[in-house]
């Protein structure tokens, strides 16, 4: 059926606005449903009634007179008139009223028809929502890091205080333009804009984005960047909440700490440098009896210093990440006594585990001595296999370094100088508070296994332990 | 027998450096920092390879900086660098193309393998 079709009636009927019709002298002529279930009245209360007469003078309202008398009279039509009021039957409300006047053929007085719209809900979700706001607002104006919510298209809403006035600005500078639009476009980093197109849509935050620059009337900074989506209930929009956390002092104060723990070591390895070309110079001079010992201690002098190089790169603040650390040591030792061209590789298969730095030396050098010796005596035909392990078993830790050599007696029979290496071992176990025991038979191989103290704290744990 | 110039600003470990090469039938240059070093590699004297410490004196990186000029001065030149210094990848990255690096501290058998190896290279 085509809308022309529709009778006036049934459409006044079924809109969900309440409609009524005034005469000249503003008494109703007629109303719809909604009208009647809206203000809980009847035709028969209604129909032929004054407008501010109807229900006890609940709709005698100044601000409807003001419509009504005085701007009616001189507009055909009136849109979005607000009235608040606090009607007897169904309490405060707040209705939107739009007003239109009508003409009939013939009839030059015409009619009033009033569309009224109980908004009250709507207006009272707003005001609930700017009181949210300026909540919100004036916690964020007392928070010292600078920070600014942005809308979803990543247009600022409001910048705090801090924000104003660390970066120089005002809120109207600030206030509808893009963060990469500010300043002298510091924040323009792609990275940074990739990671906030993702913060709203997947609900992603940004953790600790660092960008170093110069800013004016700053200088040199280092801001630490962090991102939240903030929402609030009843309300569909979502916003961005972005932080910026100024780190330059700490982080100087890192670089200092790295500085002088870089010229520490460096002058630590130059000693031991020095000390290594003592003996360099006693060998030259002594009996060739003494020589391979010498030797030893070189070498063994020379693990400790890359155990300092080892040890800072292992390094997770106050603990050494075993993992990573057996890690490199497999790689020093590739490196310094087997070579590309070698047929001895090692492998490791560490729990990731943390150690406390004090016993870190002392834990690389046992595992240097034992694979040192496997490296030397295990394979004569010059192929293997090294594999280095380690595990929490119960309250302890098993420190694994297995061969495919060709085991312990031919060793020790084709190798006596190197019980030295053995008697360090022992010293290092002790140290460390463990046991050893060694598992082999010729052509196997040899299995030694070190159980320690729980001395290592899991990844990410507690406080490592002290034996 | 190769001729190798030695930069090394502790006159100790440069000596015993230096005591070893020549022992190994090299002949050797000294220098204890990237001005001196220039001399040698400017003048006429052959010189086939650059063992160079990386810090000197107060040039953090003073051996990287001599290593690019001593090629660039001689294309030829080997160069091995060497430091006390934790290796980076920053650090590595002003490696000169082609050359080699030995970690200090270094014993007399991996210096030897290390010049060894950049000489046969």
């Amino acid at each position: 059926m085509p809308v022309s079709d529709i009778a006036a009636s049934d459409i006044v009927e079924t809109v969900p606005s309440a409609l009524i019709v005034l005469d000249r002298n503003l008494n109703i002529t007629s109303a719809n449903r909604a009208f009647y279930q809206t203000f809980r009245t009847s035709t028969a209360e209604t129909e032929g009634c004054h407008i501010y007469a109807l229900g006890n003078r609940q709709w005698d309202i100044p601000a409807l007179r003001t419509l009504l008398e005085s701007v009616i009279p001189h507009r055909a039509s009136v849109e979005g008139f607000e009235v608040e009021h606090d009607f007897p039957t169904i309490g405060r409300r707040t209705m939107l009223v739009n007003a239109r006047k009508i003409f009939r053929p013939g009839d030059h007085d015409g009619f009033i028809l009033l569309a009224i719209e109980d908004v009250s809900e709507e207006r009272a979700a707003r005001k609930e929502s700017n009181r949210n706001w300026l909540l919100t607002k004036s916690i964020v104006d007392t928070i010292r890091d600078p920070m600014v919510v942005l809308e979803n298209d990543m247009t600022i809403v409001t910048a705090n205080k801090a924000f104003l006035t660390i970066f120089g600005s005002t809120e109207a500078e600030t206030h509808g333009r893009r963060v990469s639009e500010l300043g002298q476009h510091q924040w323009d980093v792609p990275a940074l804009r990739h990671l906030m197109e993702k913060v709203l849509p997947e609900n992603k935050p940004i953790e600790n984005f660092e960008i170093e620059d110069d800013f004016p009337s700053l200088g040199r900074r280092v801001f630490n960047l962090n991102a939240r989506k903030i929402s609030q209930p009843g309300n569909h929009a979502h916003r961005m909440l972005l932080v910026f956390e100024d780190i330059t002092g700490r982080k100087q104060r890192e670089r200092d700490a790295q500085t002088l723990t870089n010229e520490i070591s460096h002058r630590i390895k130059n000693n031991l440098q020095i000390v290594i070309g003592l003996i360099a110079y006693e060998i030259k001079h002594t009996l060739p009896v003494c020589i391979p010992g010498l030797k030893a201690m070189q070498a063994r002098i020379g693990a400790i210093a890359q155990l300092y190089d080892v040890i800072s790169q292992s390094s997770r603040g106050r603990t050494v990440a075993v993992d990573s650390y057996l890690q490199e040591i497999a790689k020093t030792m590739s490196e310094s006594l087997l070579g590309k061209q070698s047929g001895i590789g090692i492998t490791v298969k560490a729990e990731p585990l943390e150690i406390d730095p004090d016993r870190a030396v002392p834990f690389g050098l046992l595992v240097n001595e034992l694979t040192t010796n496997a490296i030397k005596h295990a394979f004569p035909d010059g192929t293997g296999h090294i594999v280095l392990s380690l595990e929490q078993i119960g309250d302890e830790i098993e420190l694994v370094i297995a061969d495919d050599g060709i085991g312990m007696r031919d060793k020790i029979v084709a190798k006596i100088p190197e019980k030295r290496g053995s008697d360090y071992v022992a010293i290092f176990v002790r140290q460390l508070g463990g046991t050893i025991t060694t598992a082999s038979s010729e052509g196997t191989g040899t299995i030694i296994k070190v159980r320690l103290p729980l001395l290592l704290a899991p990844s990410g744990g507690a406080e490592p332990l002290a034996a | 027998m190769a001729v190798i110039l030695v930069v090394e600003d502790d006159v100790f470990i440069r000596e015993i450096a230096e005591v070893m090469i020549q022992d190994w039938g090299h002949e050797i240059l000294s220098a204890s920092d990237v001005s001196e070093a220039l001399l040698h590699l400017r003048s006429s004297h052959q010189i086939d390879a650059l063992f160079t410490d990386i810090y000197l004196k107060t040039d953090v990186h003073g051996g990287c900086d001599l290593a690019q000029q001593a090629i660039a001065l001689r294309p030829r030149l080997r160069v091995l660098y060497t430091t006390a210094n934790c290796v980076t990848d920053k650090l590595q990255a002003l490696f000169a193309n082609g050359t080699q690096f030995l970690r200090k501290p270094y014993t007399e058998d991996q210096l030897k393998d290390s010049l060894d190896h950049m000489l046969a290279a």
